[in-house]
């Protein structure tokens, strides 16, 4: 049974081929993590997944729970279940975070047919998930994402993950720019989330987050394709030997 | 014919000319409407009544109709201010110590379009007084009002102002200000600007005493064909000064905004410190928002600073809240008003913020694709 399952993905971005027949399978309960040198597409898988405007799938498919990704608008996709955490969270002033995911958390309750939670049910649920990444209930009064610091954007859009229980979640380079305690914090917070129902799929520069998040599946992001795929220990040989080794057993493959 | 201008507006031909430049056809338009002088003898609906009786400010309220002091409606006995009204009916108001007040234009459409003039002066001796300034209406034959005011700020003294132009597509408002800032006094001015047919909007404010501080925040959020004017003059005129200008515009349909910043530091009027900033957005391409900031600085050792944006809204913030679930319409909206509602951020008593974003968010301009 599979929940996502990318074939031959090849995506343009401003007339640049970016992801050039990208292939991915991703099953109910799965950590997979992407890894890749800058510029290998990684972002931008995390983008077309969440639907964003101005990335143009020119070949191949994508499908979640055996219908077209595609065909469905960003909200859609989130009400089915699909989060993107962002490598740079947006600042939006003016917008009250906590409106912004009462909004957010109903909006998608009642695309998928659920009652809406009042406003008691809604502050109980935030101080749960909150708790977990030790984040401050100030923020909750503040506007979403802005004035914080780097580490606070990271925590705010695990926070946004656990209250909003996706079933597929992306992390897009979470873990960059965070110190060693807040790199646990947000381990911890997705750790906590592992279920046999929910997926992820973690995309980072560095094999250090997965020391934490111990994935299932690690593949290598190289010029807009999967160039190798393995279990964690795949990691920790890219750790030791660094994407030029990829490069060399592509071409030692094609010779 | 100049009528309207002459009347309006203030210094030489070309000073008046110039100021009034992407209004003067909104004002012709006035011109060549007959109205006749308005009837303050009329009642007014419970609606109405229910927009402006906020239980917060019973007992501190003044409330003119067509331009004239409604008794009945009026309660201001806890206000804290003392009330004269002269021989031609200007309306003087004192505050000395802690003082609120209420002030709201009742524009209640007769049979005939009309016109009123009404003048409040406000001179708060010392304290902290605090004015709210209310412009609401009922759709009809078309109105023209006329509000011109002096506020005094004592040394020492302080006054804070919201106000709320709320006004229906009929109704159309002239309302100049000025406002001279003693030494260590300080001014604080919230604006939200909605409705009406043509607003136009004039604070001439005058730091003359050291250590005097203004800050104005302010937001026009237009839709379809409304027209609002605003224009901000500061004139730093003693040393050590503080201004702080912050303003929001939202135009959506062929709406119409206009924010005209000036700032002048005086000679000899050194250790200046003064900002201005105006962020604007436009929802239609057929809206149209001048946003123009100036400064003028003749003082040493002046720290000063200005900005001014038009844009759109920002595609980015977009696609983050519908990754988040929420709906492309409901994501615009919530967008628009966070945009306009930074600017409230001064508003210090918080039960009345509440009239402000309610009035924002019945008045929210709004984005259409195309096709839509």
């Amino acid at each position: 049974m599979t929940m996502l399952k990318i074939e031959n993905l090849h995506v343009r971005v401003a007339g640049k081929e970016i992801l050039k027949g990208l292939s991915l399978e991703v099953k109910p309960g799965e950590v997979h993590a992407i890894m890749g040198p800058n510029g290998a597409g990684k972002s931008t898988l995390g983008y077309v997944l969440a639907g964003r405007d101005g990335y143009e799938t020119t070949q191949g498919r994508i499908e979640y729970d055996g219908k077209n990704l595609l065909d469905l608008e960003p909200e859609a996709r989130a009400a089915a279940g699909m989060f993107l955490a962002f490598q740079y969270p947006v600042e939006i002033p003016g917008v009250n975070n906590t409106y912004f995911l009462k909004a957010a958390l109903n909006a998608q309750r009642k695309a998928r047919g659920e009652s809406e939670l009042d406003s008691m049910q809604f502050l109980k649920l935030v101080r749960e998930k909150l708790a977990v990444l030790h984040l401050k209930e100030d923020l909750l009064n503040r506007a979403v994402n802005a004035g914080f610091s780097g580490g606070e954007k990271k925590r705010n859009e695990i926070f946004q993950m656990a209250l909003l229980e996706p079933r597929l979640a992306i992390l897009d380079e979470t873990d960059s720019g965070l110190d060693i305690d807040a790199l646990k914090m947000v381990a911890d917070g997705v750790n906590a989330m592992r279920a046999p129902d929910r997926a992820f799929v973690v995309i980072t520069h560095y094999q250090r987050l997965l020391d934490y998040i111990v994935p299932d599946f690690v593949h290598v992001l190289a010029d807009g394709r999967i160039v190798e795929s393995g279990d964690a220990s795949l990691a920790l040989r890219l750790e030791e030997h660094g994407y030029a080794w990829i490069a060399q057993r592509k071409l030692a493959g094609a010779a | 014919m100049d009528g309207l201008l002459d009347e309006f507006g203030s210094g030489d031909a070309q000073a008046r000319a110039e100021s009034w430049r992407y209004s003067r056809q909104a004002l012709r338009a006035l011109e060549q409407q007959s109205f006749q002088s308005a009837d303050a003898n009329v009642s007014v609906p419970q609606a109405l009544i229910d927009r402006f009786d906020w239980p917060q400010t019973r007992g501190h309220r003044l409330v003119f109709v067509n331009g004239v002091l409604d008794a009945t409606l009026s309660d201001a006995g806890t206000s804290g201010a003392i009330i004269e009204t002269d021989a031609v009916g200007v309306h003087a108001l004192r505050f000395a110590g802690k003082g609120v007040m209420h002030l709201v234009f009742v524009n209640v459409a007769t049979a005939m379009p009309s016109r009123w003039n009404a003048a409040v002066h406000i001179r708060v001796e010392s304290g902290k007084a605090f004015l709210v300034e209310q412009h609401v209406g009922m759709q009809g034959a078309d109105m023209l009002g006329a509000l011109a005011s002096d506020f005094t700020i004592a040394d020492g003294a302080s006054l804070q102002t919201a106000t709320l132009g709320d006004l229906p597509g009929s109704a159309s408002l002239v309302r100049r200000v000025g406002v001279t800032i003693g030494a260590g006094s300080a001014f604080g001015a919230t604006h939200a600007l909605c409705g009406g047919r043509f607003q136009r909007f004039d604070i001439d404010a005058q730091l003359t005493g050291a250590k005097a501080q203004l800050a104005a925040r302010g937001v026009f959020a237009l839709r379809g064909r409304e027209h609002v004017d605003v224009h901000l003059d500061v004139r730093h005129a003693a040393r050590d000064t503080i201004s702080d200008v912050l303003w929001r515009g939202v135009a959506d349909g062929r709406a119409r905004g206009i924010l005209h910043g000036a700032i002048t530091v005086a000679p000899g009027a050194d250790g200046a410190d003064a900002r201005l900033e105006t962020k604007n957005l436009l929802l239609s391409p057929h809206a149209e928002i001048d946003a123009q900031p100036v400064l003028e600085i003749y003082a040493d050792e002046v720290k000063a600073s200005h900005g001014a944006t038009v844009g759109q809204l920002d595609e980015r913030a977009l696609f983050y809240l519908r990754s988040r679930g929420v709906p492309l319409a409901a994501a615009r909206n919530l967008l628009i008003a966070g945009f306009c509602r930074t600017a409230f951020s001064r508003i210090e008593t918080t039960d009345l913020r509440g009239p402000f974003e309610a009035l924002l968010d019945a008045h929210l301009p709004q984005q259409v694709d195309a096709g839509e």
